[in-house]
């Protein structure tokens, strides 16, 4: 099983790349809900033992994160009428090149790190790198539904690091989905729509208005 | 508490009752000798009580229940704090760890009834007088407790039937506490002329309400409850005689009375001597400006602090 | 433990169901809240009750991947005797609460079921801080009785000075639970998990420099909550801003939880060092005299209120500095003494501190006024809230026949019996004249509230104007009233309810209190009991021989004054104007003069001395903090990853195990 595990975590790191390197909107989405339906299938496929419990939550999170999510990002974009991202602040190719350094620091760090390794042992440093990763199109990308994606991006990351947890802590996983519905929810409804009425505009850069 | 030594502490509890207020008499007879003049009879107090009882009573318009509820309540406390002193020199009526607390707060209780009362009339000289009470009581309180704690590390037990009843007398002539005992004596004596409203603190005779202190914290009661208040009054003088008596035997280093007449007599003779003792200093002493109270009340709690050290060591 | 858990959920669904019924039918909401938290106070104090009766602790344990491993709950004697305390106070208060809100409702103002629910939170955290058994329980409790402590006091928010209080207010506690958190990490180091019972196993293995950060802390932490001097500035503006039921719940039990927070630290602690029973004695030695001479200045009344709050910490602190030394001493008997002293007198402040916060609220419910110079006269327009209050006065002042005396008469034991012991703890004694000090100041400061306030004319159309409050909205405050007059006459009551706590504090399993307590307190009940008996015969005797004698009825003697009017009466100012001189800048009163007019005005020491110019200290370093935070986002997510990095590459290459 573990090769089909494998496979799922290799599959994530692509979609992280992808997101990275797209510049249209609607790829972003369809790149968070391919993931968020790889994380469903995770749980799964690195227990070997299927409960009722286990199915639950899989299917849970592939519903939310792959269903309910990204519907409510393209209501967004529908609402806000944004199509293309602009280009981020340094460059798409830069991007790339960041995301390939995360994935070194990651594979680099993980062997470090003091965790125990569940299932397989490239779950730590996918992990990380959907965390970096998250967090560089958090920082990088201007249009505020992008950077949604990349919090999304962030939230998953830390998912996966559940998952190594997730014997001693089988709550812990349970309440992060439950994070998930409720990020989900308030950063959607609040922020990108409330900052296109009130700026006419979903741009961040726009957001140091705010400073004093 | 054998049955002979309770019926002793009764007499003396009565004897109180009844003597007490023969001090303000002797005292300012003394004072009347001593100036050269005729003065009033010893038994002055006497007449004055039965003069009030016969009265009515006129209550001023602005006060409440508690103006009429002060007297009564100063009167009981004292007689409840009478209970707690060893009035024949052995042991008080009712007695527990402790009771030296008991004795100070039951007379808190009064006096927090007068100085409500007072300031029932809404009068600003009773609410002047109520103030100037309450100052002095709150920094001679210390003092006294200093002199408590005192006797009580003497006697080794904080009840005032031990500290200054059978057995202080032992124990302050073989422990050399007598040094000790005597600035307790001083000092309970300059903080009671405080507690009592005399001179240095307060005049009773004068009759300028800008001077007064106690005085003038009971100008509107009348009748019975003026005859009540100035018969407390008299109580809480002969309680600190009795107190300062005891002290006084201690430190001589004397035995205790062996039967219970003496004890009375001695009592009786206590009284005389406070009253001979307040005339003596109301003679020849002025009362203090209010300024100055504080420093005196101040300086008699440190005779009282300086014989605490003396016995620490 | 279940009835205790019920009792809680009851009380929140009161909380709840306040909430759910409102606007057009908060009355019936107003009952609801009423009679949901009554019966979980009462549901809750039977558990606290049986577990001192039976002297049988409960405990209970939620298991499960909660963060910080198991949740503990547990109730032993220590928390019984407080949980009592709280559930009573807080119905009593709550039930008083519900009336001024209505009556606030009644004047426009909406929201009030928002006060409700949060007062409902409130004493529910306030029990599970005093029922919790695990770190994270304890600080997670913590932090909501805090919160909901604060959204209380700015209740009336849209005044200014209410919102400033309220930030003095959160400043203090964020202060005091970041000093807990540290106190805690110092002892978790040495211990196996986060539960009490683990802290208490690792105690004897913390080195001396982590025992003295650890009881250091828990002064800061616990002294913050509790209002010590230097620690107290915000407990005036918070408790004079908040509304009276409120008042009296924070006056009353939260800030001793700062209390319990210490006797808990020493418990598991098993004993602490001589030092620290001397600062704890110092300490409440200095709060009980600056306390109450503060309080002397004061002209509002919960501000006076307050103050006398911290001269009442003060004097708890005395008990438990002569317990804490008792135990380091090794000498049971004084140790027991002190504790008891210590913890009833708890006891009996929550009890007489609620009746006069809640008396205070009446009258300014019924004047619209706090300020004492305004006021004069309300025994007669209100003479069923001045019956409650001077008993809450007498008591408060610790003369016989009330409670206070009872809890101050226990100290003063204690102090005297650690005055007689070895050669260093003979200093004790200095104590008993500063509680002596402490109680006459006390007793002037009452007179002068009891007497400016209720007695005497009405010195604006504020106190002439005056309507009394319905009775019925008074009975939670005779209740308290009735407590304290009880307690006070029974002290065997009051004494009995602590000795199981006393005992397990001063570590002596099962010998009894020293046996001139027990017969102390029965005498004391004979003088309490004799007091009243010869106060009621002679009044009655007067009374049947007064009708004998005229009584006329004459305006006041004023020195053959025609016409006096009420402002020639003492002011509050003028009554406490001798003994605040005495003091000097100690009292903290300053006073400015013009050609035409003078004003005093009493200033807290250590707020304007102290913690503003600190604050205003702070404040500038952060502005220069400010260039790092320009508005940009990505910025800031810069620093979150920048962070993140640091701490992977600290994590991975830094520590090696």
């Amino acid at each position: 099983m573990t090769s089909f595990a494998e496979l799922a975590l290799f599959l994530v790191v692509l979609s992280d790349f992808a997101v990275l390197a797209t510049s249209r909107l609607s790829a972003c989405i369809r790149a968070i809900a391919f993931q968020g339906i790889l994380l469903g299938a995770l749980p799964l496929l690195i227990h070997l033992d299927i409960s009722g419990h286990l199915v639950v939550l899989a299917v849970g999170t592939a519903v939310i994160k792959a269903g309910v999510l990204p519907w409510f990002l393209r209501w967004a974009i529908r609402e806000a009428a944004v199509r293309r991202e602009v280009e981020p602040l340094i460059g798409y190719m830069a991007s790339v090149i960041l995301g390939a350094a995360a994935l070194a620091i990651a594979f680099a760090v993980a062997n470090a790190l003091p965790l125990r390794m569940v299932g397989t042992d490239l779950l730590v440093p996918v992990a990380l790198v959907t965390v970096m990763i998250g967090l560089v199109v958090l920082i990088t990308r201007s249009k505020a539904v992008t950077q949604v994606v990349g919090y999304l991006m962030l939230e998953n990351g830390i998912f996966l690091f559940g998952l190594t947890q997730s014997e001693r802590v089988p709550f812990l996983v349970e309440i992060g989905v439950l994070l998930d519905v409720f990020v989900g929810v308030f950063i959607m409804g609040i922020v990108v729509f409330h900052i296109n009425r009130e700026f006419d505009s979903i741009s961040a850069a726009r957001l140091t208005e705010l400073h004093d | 508490m054998t049955d002979s030594q309770s019926g002793v502490s009764f007499t003396a509890l009565a004897v109180l009752l009844i003597a007490a207020p023969i001090i303000p008499g002797v005292a300012s007879r003394t004072k009347a000798i001593l100036t050269g003049r005729q003065g009033s009879p010893v038994w002055q107090l006497y007449a004055d009580l039965w003069k009030l009882a016969q009265r009515g009573t006129v209550l001023s318009t602005r006060t409440t229940w508690i103006f009429q509820l002060a007297p009564v309540v100063l009167l009981a406390t004292t007689i409840v704090a009478a209970a707690l002193v060893p009035l024949d020199g052995r042991v008080s009526i009712v007695r527990f760890a402790g009771d030296a607390v008991a004795f100070a707060g039951v007379l808190g209780l009064g006096r927090f009834a007068l100085s409500l009362a007072a300031l029932d009339t809404g009068s600003s000289l009773e609410g002047m007088g109520a103030s100037r009470e309450v100052t002095f009581a709150s920094l001679a309180e210390p003092g006294l407790f200093v002199a408590f704690a005192t006797l009580g590390v003497i006697a080794h037990d904080f009840s005032l039937s031990a500290m200054l009843g059978d057995a202080a007398g032992r124990v302050g002539a073989s422990g050399g506490a007598g040094p000790s005992l005597v600035m307790v004596a001083l000092s309970v004596f300059a903080l009671s002329l405080a507690e009592c409203s005399r001179v240095p603190v307060d005049d009773p005779s004068t009759h300028l309400e800008l001077t007064m202190v106690h005085e003038v914290m009971v100008l509107d009661h009348s009748g019975p409850d003026l005859a009540m208040i100035l018969y407390a009054g008299a109580l809480k003088l002969g309680l600190f005689s009795a107190i300062l008596m005891n002290v006084l035997v201690a430190a001589s280093g004397q035995g205790k009375w062996s039967f219970g007449g003496a004890a009375i007599a001695a009592l009786v003779a206590s009284f005389v001597g406070m009253g001979v003792s307040i005339g003596v200093v109301e003679s020849i002493v002025a009362r203090l400006r209010q300024p100055k109270v504080p420093l005196y009340l101040a300086g008699g709690s440190a005779l009282a602090l300086f014989g605490l050290i003396l016995v620490l060591r | 433990m279940n009835v205790f858990l019920a009792g809680l959920g009851l009380i929140l669904a009161a909380g709840i169901g306040a909430a759910l019924v409102r606007g057009t039918r908060a009355r019936a909401g107003d009952a609801v809240y009423q009679i949901l938290l009554i019966i979980g106070c009462i549901t809750a104090g039977a558990a606290a009750g049986r577990v001192l009766a039976l002297g049988a602790p409960l405990s209970l344990t939620i298991h499960g991947a909660m963060p910080g491993g198991d949740w503990v709950l547990g109730i032993d004697s220590l928390s019984a005797v407080f949980l009592l305390a709280i559930l009573g106070v807080g119905a009593a208060c709550a039930v008083f609460g519900t009336h001024d809100l209505a009556a606030e409702r009644a004047r426009g103002r909406r929201a009030t079921w928002f006060t409700q629910l949060s007062f409902a939170t409130l004493l529910a955290a306030i029990a599970l801080v005093v029922a919790a058994r695990t770190v994270v329980v304890f600080l997670g409790a913590w932090e909501v009785m805090a919160i909901s402590s604060y959204v209380l006091i700015v209740a009336h928010h849209e005044e200014e000075n209410v919102r400033r209080s309220g930030l003095i207010y959160l400043v203090a506690t964020h202060t005091a639970t970041l000093a807990l958190f540290a106190m805690f990490a110092t002892w978790d180091a040495a211990a196996s998990s986060w539960s009490f019972d683990a802290l208490a196993a690792a105690a004897p293995s913390l080195g001396p420099g982590a025992t003295i950060a650890v009881l250091l802390l828990a002064l800061v932490g616990f002294g913050f909550k509790a209002g010590f001097v230097p620690l107290h500035f915000w407990l005036p503006p918070a408790h004079a801003a908040a509304p009276s039921h409120v008042s009296a719940l924070m006056s009353g039990i939260v800030i001793k939880t700062g209390i319990y927070g210490l006797l808990r630290v020493l418990l598991l602690l098993g004993g602490a060092p001589a030092w620290w029973g001397w600062l704890v004695l110092g300490l409440g030695v200095s709060s009980g005299v600056l306390g109450v001479l503060w309080a002397l200045a004061q002209h509002d009344i919960k501000r006076l209120l307050a103050y006398h709050s911290v001269e009442n910490i003060g004097i708890i602190l005395m008990g438990i500095g002569v317990g804490a030394l008792g135990v380091s001493y090794h000498a049971p008997v004084i140790a027991m003494l002190g504790f008891a002293g210590g913890l009833l007198h708890t006891v009996n402040h929550a009890l007489f501190k609620s009746l006069l916060f809640l008396g205070s609220g009446a009258v300014y419910r019924a004047t619209g006024t706090r300020n004492m110079e305004e006021l004069g006269g309300l025994a007669r327009r209100m003479p069923l809230t001045w019956l409650g209050f001077v008993i809450g006065a007498a008591a408060i002042i610790g003369v016989p026949p009330f409670n206070g005396f009872v809890s101050e008469w226990l100290v003063y034991q204690g102090l005297f019996s650690a005055g007689q012991t070895s050669e260093v703890s003979r200093l004790a004694i200095l104590g008993i004249p500063a509680l002596a000090l402490i109680s006459g100041l006390a007793l002037a400061c009452f007179t002068k509230v009891a007497g400016v306030v209720f007695l005497g004319t009405a010195r604006t159309a504020h106190a002439s104007d005056a309507i009394e409050i319905p009775r019925g909205n008074y009975l939670p405050a005779l209740a308290l009233a009735a407590a304290c007059v009880t307690l006070g006459a029974m002290p065997a009551l009051g004494i009995g309810l602590v000795s199981a706590t006393v005992r397990e504090l001063a570590g002596v399993g099962n010998v009894g209190l020293p046996a001139p307590v027990i017969s102390g307190a029965s005498m004391i009940s004979l003088v309490a009991l004799s007091t009243l008996a010869l106060s009621t015969l002679l009044w009655l005797t007067r009374r049947a021989l007064g009708r004998r004698w005229t009584a006329r009825r004459e305006p006041t003697w004023a020195c053959a004054y025609d016409a006096p009017t009420p402002r020639m009466q003492y002011t509050s100012s003028s009554f406490a104007a001798p003994l605040l001189s005495i003091f000097g800048p100690l009292s903290g009163v300053r006073v400015e003069r013009s050609t035409t007019a003078m004003r005093t005005h009493a200033s807290d020491a250590v707020l304007d001395g102290v913690a503003l110019p600190l604050w205003r200290r702070v404040h500038r370093a952060a502005l220069r903090l400010r260039g790092l935070q320009q508005g940009r986002l990505h910025l800031y997510l810069l620093y979150v990853m920048a962070a993140l990095l640091v701490l992977l590459g600290y994590l991975a290459f830094g520590s090696r195990p």
